[in-house]
């Protein structure tokens, strides 16, 4: 529906568009194809490519329509003999310098540049000159760089600046001999690789991926992302049951995120064909002794034989990696197979707390990149949720947020925050008292070591908001904390104003964890179980030890698995069809890329072969469809869901959560004693390093060879090229080139 | 063009009656300051001849925002030195000038923005800006009338994009100097962006004769449509190159360079091509100024086939090549294409490679018509003015001096001969 219908006229035909809507925009929703390059929805108009002229009435020249906004009235021509040369004109100068070496460009199939000239059918090239050279050079470990291919559309720099905030890249000498460069030769930023997503041609590249296929070669796959919570849509490209990389879905068909990724969503991809997957069901026959490869029938016979035996003495502790229908088959097999009580997630920091009082709606990521005010209490979004701090970023820049932080660290985002309350370390849980109350002002700014005043500050800024203020609760903060923040953020509303809640969970179905099996610590699970049954790997794999018998799921062998008497090879995210639950609730399809490597299985088939050993049956038929309608019909949340109703994920479905105002005074009670027993500490002065906590090695990044340099502080190789230029002159002497052309280099 | 000795200082600016028209202003309303601008019938210097007054008058009153005032001292236009000239004799006329601008506009700052090799002219601006403010002419409460105005000057590092006003402002803001979007207008959107106006050093240095004058009266030292006097900086092959200063409407052309500038430096060789207004207008050839009575206005020089553009008059005897000449430019012009947009970048690219190898002796007969082309599809399709003054001078040097087009594509390399001699 259109808010402010106007009349414009387009090649004749009287249409309606929106008042104010951008007139490229306009054309292209009413099938009228203009050519672009530097344009794109989401950043600031450029106007630089020169592709999109058209001619306007009452207008003297012919004008860019990706910078005119549509009035009434308005009578525009897409097509004429004027136009069409003048675009073919510009296709012709981006040719100019261009080396037309599609075959064998990583590019070469999804270039935008050559499907516009494609599209033209006949292009005269009359540019006989020499053309501008430069080496193809590394600007990162995964950033690849090839500036002959650039046509200076400078999306990149704009998605560095804008979506990151990062200013990275640049845009470095001037003219034809303008580069696109980073500073001081090498790019030491988050490497999210959000500039090759939007580089229409081949200039920036997939340093992981170079090389490996051709893009046409690819299956691709939908899927959601397994790293962090925030639910990316991801598209994975795979041939031949290799996945060999990963990039955004399709802008215009997008998911919740667009076009944006990070560096461990787009890059980390490379543990799924890893040699050192466990390629088959592995036996220690005696405790201290080896894993020794088993077939799937004996393995399974054994754990069933035992579990069945240790019966509730049995710990069920599941990874907040697993999809929900996995995470749902553990609590099946707990309630029915080993009726047990001792079930847990190992979440690092469970947010159940959070899930279980809440007052007011979960945001989506679009509320939060139209939000008014954003308060941002614990956690660093920018290390651990991409997608939330791009949104909050943009908020602040595109939409003048106010944004306000809490934290005990100076994070980045503290310098687009309007008021930072610095919190002393290990205190910034006395905010949470103050969110309502301002009888506490005085108590927890002294525990926070702040002025009592800004506390005051932060309530005023929030009653003063008229649209959207959105409360993200950071995973730094205490279970009391949290829900208390979530109990109270309900009655901050009111004069049209909504207050929404974000959660800052940790893991990629932490919230979906939360939902099927509550909020359960490994800790209290293992503490007096006298078994294990592991699917996923333990935050601390010490609690274990002196277990009499273990069983443990995972892709790779590591900590837990070194306690395990029986290990099962477990399919990665690319192997299974499932669901993950985001951050925002929203539940999304995980979908097949490739088939199960070796011999694994997903994991709630595993749990299911072992529940029909010992005679129980799970509840769900032996495909992900049957366990996703046993998951929903087990969780209030997810009533009614089905996969058919997941697919359209550009308009994500949210899980309904009971929203209700809580008592929560006794957690109040409990939080005051906490917080008056927190000592007085010093306060964190510096902000941590960009990818700190993103580059970290842990058992998938770390099979990503790039993300070893990342996180020993990238260092700048000596030699940037990609390979050196040699001349062959005449006389059959080799001829080195020059270096490659950086920016500040002279012409 | 005469200056007064020491014209610089102060005190010898103040004896020839400096100063007395800022006093005067800041006793007028500042509408009718701006009414005045508006009848002296002003047109920018700085080369698109756009009407002063009513840029002025373009600056929302009622914005809360600050307002400045910018002096585009950066005089980037080949050919073009007369704000130069200002600077560095009557550094107290620009300071006037923009400070009746200042008070006009409801403004408390402005800028002065050089090009980078203009810093020793900026060092003089600085010495006289602090003289001003020492005795009161800028800083608090000027002449009593409680207004407020203080000037700084800024250099850019030297690029020729940095004269294009938006430009400019990026670059005085710290950013690239790249042009930005209009709309919308410095006027509303400037420099931080707040309200800006932004004037050429001359369109400065003509306010205090306006004020002193009258507009009416200032207007009529030249025409109707062009008003005032206008400063032209001639240079090439005449006798008395250097800065002129002459009424708008001055009859003729022929007759200024022929006597007023002493005619053509070597008395054997006959005039050959003119360019008026700097480099980025048209150039003309022999046979458009000779016997033609060519008004020396902004209508006169559009009627004769050029324009006025900053008044930086290139002349040019016959043993100029102008493929040559024209080259040259073209290099100036891919040099300081700022890489913003595709036409200019890379059409201005290709013009040069085209021109190395037709002067390299490898001219084909299809090379004149793809430069047309080339040059065709640059004009009007660039995201700022650039790339138009890079196609002007290549369509005009084809159009009016073929001949010298086609003697390089039929003799090839062995045309240099006449190059080389031309230039010992």
């Amino acid at each position: 529906m259109l808010k402010e219908p106007i009349k414009v006229t387009i090649n004749g035909a009287e249409i309606e568009a929106e008042k104010g809507a951008v007139l490229i925009d306009v054309c292209r929703d009413n099938a009228e194809n203009i050519p672009s390059f530097c344009y794109y929805k989401d950043l600031a108009p450029q106007a630089s490519c020169r592709m999109c002229l058209v001619r306007i009435d009452k207008m003297p020249k012919l004008q860019t329509s990706c910078t005119i906004k549509v009035t009434d009235g308005m009578v525009v021509t897409t097509q004429s003999p004027e136009i069409e040369k003048a675009q073919r004109s510009m296709g012709e100068f981006l040719l100019t310098n261009h080396p037309l070496d599609c075959p064998v460009c990583d590019r070469g199939g999804e270039c935008e540049l050559q499907e516009v000239i494609f599209d033209w059918g006949d292009v005269e090239e009359r540019f006989k000159e020499e053309k501008n050279k430069a080496p193809e050079k590394y600007l990162s470990p995964i950033v690849a760089n090839d500036p002959q291919r650039c046509i200076l559309c400078k999306r990149c720099t704009r998605v560095c600046d804008e979506w990151m905030g990062e200013d990275a890249i640049e845009a470095g000498n001037r003219g034809a001999n303008t580069v696109i460069g980073t500073y001081g030769g090498w790019l030491n930023c988050s490497q999210c690789g959000n500039c090759i997503e939007v580089c229409p041609t081949g200039t920036l590249l997939d340093g992981v991926y170079r090389h490996a296929t051709r893009p046409w070669e690819l299956d691709q796959t939908i899927t959601t992302d397994v790293y962090s919570s925030d639910g990316m849509q991801l598209s994975i490209g795979s041939r031949a049951g290799e996945v060999h990389r990963i990039v955004a879905r399709d802008r215009y068909v997008n998911g919740l995120n667009g076009e944006f990724l990070d560096v461990k969503a787009r890059f980390a991809h490379e543990f799924i064909n890893h040699p050192d997957r466990i390629k088959t069901p592995l036996i220690r026959y005696s405790k201290g002794g080896k894993l020794i490869p088993a077939t799937w029938d004996a393995a399974i016979k054994y754990v069933a034989h035992k579990l069945s035996a240790y019966g509730s003495e049995t710990a069920v502790v599941a990874s907040p990696r697993l999809t929900n229908e996995s995470i749902a088959a553990l609590g099946f097999f707990a309630r029915d197979a080993v009726k047990t009580e001792k079930v847990g997630v190992a979440d690092r920091q469970s947010m159940a707390a959070f899930f279980e009082n809440l007052s007011s709606p979960l945001a989506t990521h679009k509320d939060i990149r139209y939000a008014s005010t954003i308060v941002l209490i614990g956690g660093d979004p920018e290390e651990e949720q991409t997608y939330t701090a791009k949104q909050i970023r943009q908020a602040v820049r595109n939409g003048g947020a106010k944004l306000i932080v809490v934290n005990e660290t100076p994070i980045r985002l503290t310098t687009k925050a309007s008021i930072f309350i610095h919190a002393n370390h290990g205190s910034v849980d006395a905010f949470a008292l103050t969110v309502l109350d301002a009888s506490n002002d005085s108590f927890a700014a002294e525990k926070l070591g702040v002025d009592a005043g800004l506390l005051g500050d932060v309530r005023d800024a929030v009653f003063e908001t008229k649209g959207d203020v959105i409360i993200v609760c950071g995973s730094d903060l205490s279970s009391d904390a949290q829900a208390v923040i979530a109990a109270t953020a309900g009655s901050l509303a009111g004069d049209g104003r909504r207050v929404l809640l974000h959660p800052l969970p940790l893991y990629n179905n932490s919230v979906g964890a939360i939902d099927i099996l509550g909020g359960g610590s490994e800790r209290d699970a293992l503490r007096s179980a006298k078994a294990a049954y592991v699917v996923g790997s333990l935050q601390d794999a010490s609690l274990l030890a002196g277990k009499e018998f273990v069983v443990v799921q995972e892709l790779f062998e590591t900590e837990t698995t070194v306690h395990a008497d029986v290990v099962f090879p477990a399919a990665s995210f690319a192997e299974v069809d499932g669901t993950f639950t985001n951050n925002a609730g929203n539940v999304q399809r995980v979908r097949k890329a490739i088939e199960p490597l070796n011999q694994s299985k997903p994991d709630w088939m595993i749990t299911r072969a072992i529940a029909a050993e010992i005679g129980v049956d799970l509840g769900f038929e032996p495909s992900a469809t049957s366990a996703f309608k046993a998951v929903a019909d087990a969780v209030p949340a997810y009533e009614g869901l089905r996969y058919p109703a997941l697919k359209d994920e550009s308009s994500p479905v949210q899980a309904k959560y009971e929203i209700a105002s809580r008592d929560v005074s006794g957690a109040v009670d409990s939080l005051r004693r906490s917080v008056d027993a927190i000592q007085p500490a010093d306060k964190i002065n510096e902000t941590p390093k960009v990818g700190h906590k993103l580059h970290r090695l842990t058992t998938m990044t770390s099979k990503t060879p790039q993300f070893h340099l990342l996180a020993n502080g990238n260092p700048k190789p000596d030699n940037l090229l990609v390979s050196p230029l040699v001349q062959i002159e005449p006389s059959g002497a080799k001829r080195e080139m020059a270096a490659a052309v950086g920016v500040g280099d002279r012409e | 063009m005469v200056f007064v000795e020491n014209g610089h200082r102060l005190s010898v600016y103040r004896d020839h009656g400096g100063y007395k028209s800022l006093q005067k202003a800041v006793g007028m309303a500042p509408a009718d300051v701006i009414e005045e601008v508006k009848a002296s019938a002003l047109r920018g210097r700085g080369g698109a001849g756009f009407p002063t007054g009513m840029k002025w008058s373009f600056v929302p009153k009622d914005s809360p925002k600050a307002k400045y005032v910018v002096c585009n001292a950066d005089e980037s236009e080949p050919g073009s030195f007369k704000d130069r000239y200002l600077m560095e004799r009557d550094p107290h006329a620009l300071i006037e000038g923009m400070t009746i601008a200042g008070w006009a506009l409801g403004s408390n700052t402005g800028y002065v923005y050089g090009r980078g090799e203009y810093r020793y002219l900026l060092d003089i601006m600085d010495v006289a800006i602090a003289e001003a403010r020492e005795a009161g002419m800028l800083g608090k409460n000027i002449f009593g009338s409680g207004f407020d105005y203080d000037l700084h000057t800024h250099t850019g590092a030297g690029a020729y994009i940095c004269g294009e006003e938006t430009a400019l402002l990026s670059s005085l803001e710290g950013y690239r100097g790249h042009p930005r979007m209009k709309p919308p207008f410095p006027a509303v959107e400037g420099l931080y962006a707040s309200p800006t106006v932004v004037n050429n050093v001359e369109t400065f240095t003509s306010v205090p004769q306006i004020i002193e004058m009258g507009g009416i009266a200032w207007r009529d030292l030249g025409t109707e449509k062009s008003g005032g006097t206008k400063l032209w900086s001639i240079s090439g092959h005449v006798k008395k190159p250097g800065v002129y200063e002459l009424p708008m409407g001055y009859a003729d052309m022929e007759k200024f360079i022929m006597e007023d500038c002493g005619g053509m430096l070597r008395d054997d060789k006959k005039l050959k091509a003119v360019i008026p207004g700097g480099s980025s207008v048209y150039v003309m050839n022999a046979g458009q100024i000779i016997g033609q009575n060519v008004t020396l206005d902004y209508e006169g020089l559009v009627a004769a086939g050029s324009s006025l553009g900053t008044g930086g008059m290139i002349v040019m005897d016959e043993t100029v090549d102008i493929v040559e000449s024209t080259k040259n430019l073209s290099e100036f012009y891919k040099h300081e294409s700022c890489g913003w947009c595709t036409p200019c970048r890379e059409g201005t690219d290709w013009l040069v490679k085209i021109f190395d190898r037709i002067t390299s002796g490898g001219g084909r007969p299809e090379d004149v018509q793809l430069m047309l082309d080339i040059a065709d599809n640059i004009e009007g399709k660039s995201f700022c003015p650039l790339g138009d003054a890079a196609a002007w001078p290549v369509q005009s040097a084809i159009k009016q001096f073929p001949d010298d087009f086609k003697k390089w594509i039929v003799n090839g390399a062995a045309s240099n001969g006449h190059v080389v001699e031309a230039n010992m």
